[in-house]
């Protein structure tokens, strides 16, 4: 299990192509990989490689978010999707 | 030779085979297959949700080349349907608890989409919408049924519909349609309106005609007459081919009318202005002199989230320069009554039209108000363009509307953004209460519009959707010319611009008695501006004065259009 945090920064937040590209992003790897919103306890990790987890996440800008993942390439998948994210997803 | 009668509100004759168009409503209970069988069942979904993904790549093929934007709704539908979480979910109702699939797809697509719907962004919370789309789209395939779509007709066809909702026209191939026929919907009912602006003949308010009429049946559709003529023999067919011939010459002549300028046979000018409903070019407004009602429920229609200021900015300026340097008249939001949104829930009303709708309803959500606000009056930097609020009661609604484009004023004037300070901001005249305070209300505002179709409904209190009622819906009547003459001469009183933008400005008749009660200014669909230029052209304006007067005395409607049927043909 890995998991590293960041803040969501981009103007649509983790909605429309950025939550797109995230998924694809995370089934590109084997390992189980999540996401959750930070700040709210009750908040259950959504799967990283639905869609439908990823909005149902409610995640806009300036929200701080947890990824985790766990399996045979956690580490690198924890950190590539950290990097997507922190890259603002090429928008200004 | 049967024959079905309705309501022609759309003028126009068609021969063609019909396309029965029902939304497919789901009907799902709880149920489990016998033990043993889940493998089975689960091979089923499987199968449903690959033919799903081949309907939705037809349908984004389809629409990649001429409506990208309506492409990438059904791509995210995709997406959707391929989603991980879901298929898992799915998988493990049908074999572990032995759902049946149609159980199975309901329980899981409808959770998530109330788990979306509580989301707060409402951009996230839209995308709900969507998802039940996608589920019946599922579930429709899971129990063998066709599907239904007009965004993606494969042939000419008359469309046969209970109604058609504006979800409907919004992604209606225009091109493949031929006609209409709907079982509900009066004079101007949203299809009305869409079919007449679309020039597509159309007869509304046929009883049980999906019932009645079948699929790929060839029928004459007769909509001067109102009629819809089933199996209809070679002399009939024959003779309609003529008629069709007839009308289209008709129009020809009409549309000799169309570039000469609007005036009356004794020389008096009047103004023709359009009525839009979207930021697309319009070949029409060559042939007016302003656009007297720009309708922006388009973009809210539309569109999978509520229209941000930018994208509002960027229509409004796309249509003050299709308007080519004429004034454009801006109304904010009119939704409520017989329009929703897919993205904001209103509240279900037992009386939507007499409910939380239009101004009203801007004023109790001011975000979204002061939204379309900021995004007209930046536009008013690139054109002429004024602002018009609808659903206007009392002078307390002109005054709280205006107190707002105030503020937003204001707003825009402490960030340095240019819009145009002299901005004429006005109201649409369709509920009784302020026709009658037109004195009082033209002291308050730049200018007026009349919107005759609402003022009909609320004065004379009958429900112009209801196609029971269309005998009771009388724009014509003597009661509406009296109640439009007392607001036609208060503001040409006060000097203040006074136009009519409803249906009965784009009836050439109605325009004569509108002309003759001092109006100067109509509004219409291009498709009536030919008409009405060629019917006033033939008047004086004693003559139209003695014609208005004398329909203000009639005792019932049916007695002045009678007498105006007669002065019309007089002059022909």
């Amino acid at each position: 299990m890995h998991a590293k945090q960041t803040t969501v920064l981009n103007a649509t937040g983790l909605h429309a192509r950025p939550a797109s590209d995230f998924v694809t992003m995370a089934k590109s790897f084997e390992s189980k990989v999540y996401v959750k919103r930070l700040g709210d306890d009750d908040a259950k990790p959504g799967n990283a490689k639905s869609i439908l987890g990823v909005l149902a996440q409610g995640i806009s800008i300036n929200t701080p978010i947890e990824i985790s993942a766990e399996g045979p390439d956690e580490v690198e998948a924890v950190d590539k999707l950290i990097e997507l994210v922190d890259s603002k997803f090429g928008e200004d | 030779m049967r024959m079905l009668k309705g309501n022609p509100i759309s003028r126009g004759i068609a021969l063609g085979k019909l396309y029965i168009y029902q939304a497919f409503t789901p009907d799902v209970h709880e149920a489990y297959c016998e033990a043993g069988q889940e493998h089975e069942q689960f091979h089923k979904f499987n199968q449903a949700l690959q033919t799903a993904g081949e309907e939705l790549d037809k349908i984004v093929v389809s629409l990649t080349a001429d409506s990208p934007d309506k492409a990438k709704i059904f791509t995210a539908h995709k997406e959707i349907l391929y989603d991980e979480e879901v298929a898992d979910q799915v998988e493990e109702m049908i074999l572990n608890s032995r759902a049946m699939p149609d159980y199975a797809v309901d329980m899981v697509f409808t959770q998530f989409a109330e788990l979306l719907s509580q989301v707060d962004d409402p951009l996230i919370a839209a995308r709900a919408t969507d998802l039940l789309d996608v589920r019946n789209r599922v579930l429709r395939i899971l129990q063998g049924e066709e599907e239904h779509n007009l965004s993606s007709l494969t042939e000419e066809v008359i469309i046969v519909a209970h109604d058609l909702l504006p979800s409907d026209t919004a992604t209606l191939d225009r091109e493949k349609v031929l006609g209409i026929i709907t079982e509900v919907g009066g004079e101007t009912s949203h299809t009305a309106i869409i079919a007449r602006s679309y020039k597509i003949p159309a007869v509304l308010g046929v009883p049980e005609a999906t019932k009645i009429l079948k699929n790929d049946q060839f029928v004459v559709l007769d909509a001067l007459e109102g009629k819809v003529l089933m199996a209809p023999d070679d002399a009939t067919v024959e003779e309609y081919e003529l008629k069709y011939a007839e009308f289209e010459k008709n129009e020809v002549e009409a549309n000799k009318y169309l570039d000469k300028p609007s005036i009356t046979a004794s020389g008096e000018k009047f103004s023709i202005g359009l009525n839009i409903g979207s930021d697309e070019p319009n070949e029409s407004i060559k042939f007016g002199d302003f656009i007297g009602l720009f309708r922006t429920e388009f973009l809210y229609m539309e569109s999978d989230h509520m229209p941000t200021e930018e994208e509002q900015f960027k229509a409004y300026k796309r249509v003050l320069a299709n308007a080519q340097g004429k004034p454009v008249t801006l109304r904010t939001l009119d939704i409520g009554g017989d329009k929703s949104l897919k993205y904001m829930v209103l509240p279900q009303e037992d009386n939507p039209f007499l409910g939380n709708r239009a101004l009203r309803l801007c004023l109790s959500q001011p975000d979204l108000f002061k939204t379309q606000l900021r995004a007209a009056l930046r536009a008013s930097a690139f054109g002429e363009l004024e602002i018009m609020f609808p659903m206007v009661g009392t002078i307390d609604d002109i005054r709280n509307a205006k107190a707002v484009v105030e503020e937003v004023k204001t707003e825009l004037r402490s960030e340095e953004i240019p819009f145009n300070e002299n901005i004429k901001v006005g109201i649409m005249i369709e509920i009784p209460s302020i026709a009658l305070m037109a004195d009082a209300a033209a002291s308050e505002v730049d200018f007026a519009s009349v919107g005759t179709n609402d003022l009909t409904q609320y004065t004379h209190a009958v429900d112009r959707m209801n196609a029971d009622l269309v005998d009771y819906f009388q724009s014509m009547s003597p009661a509406m010319f009296r109640l439009l003459g007392n607001v036609f001469s208060e503001f040409n009183k006060a000097g203040k611009p006074i136009s009519v933008c409803g249906e009965l400005a784009g009836d050439p008749a109605g325009a004569v008695v509108l002309i003759g009660l001092g109006l100067r200014k109509l509004s219409m669909n291009g498709a009536n501006i030919a008409h009405v230029k060629q019917t006033v052209s033939k008047f004086t304006l004693d003559e139209m004065e003695a014609i208005a007067d004398k329909a203000k005395a009639k005792a019932t409607q049916e007695e002045v259009v009678d007498f105006l049927e007669e002065q019309i043909a007089k002059h022909e």
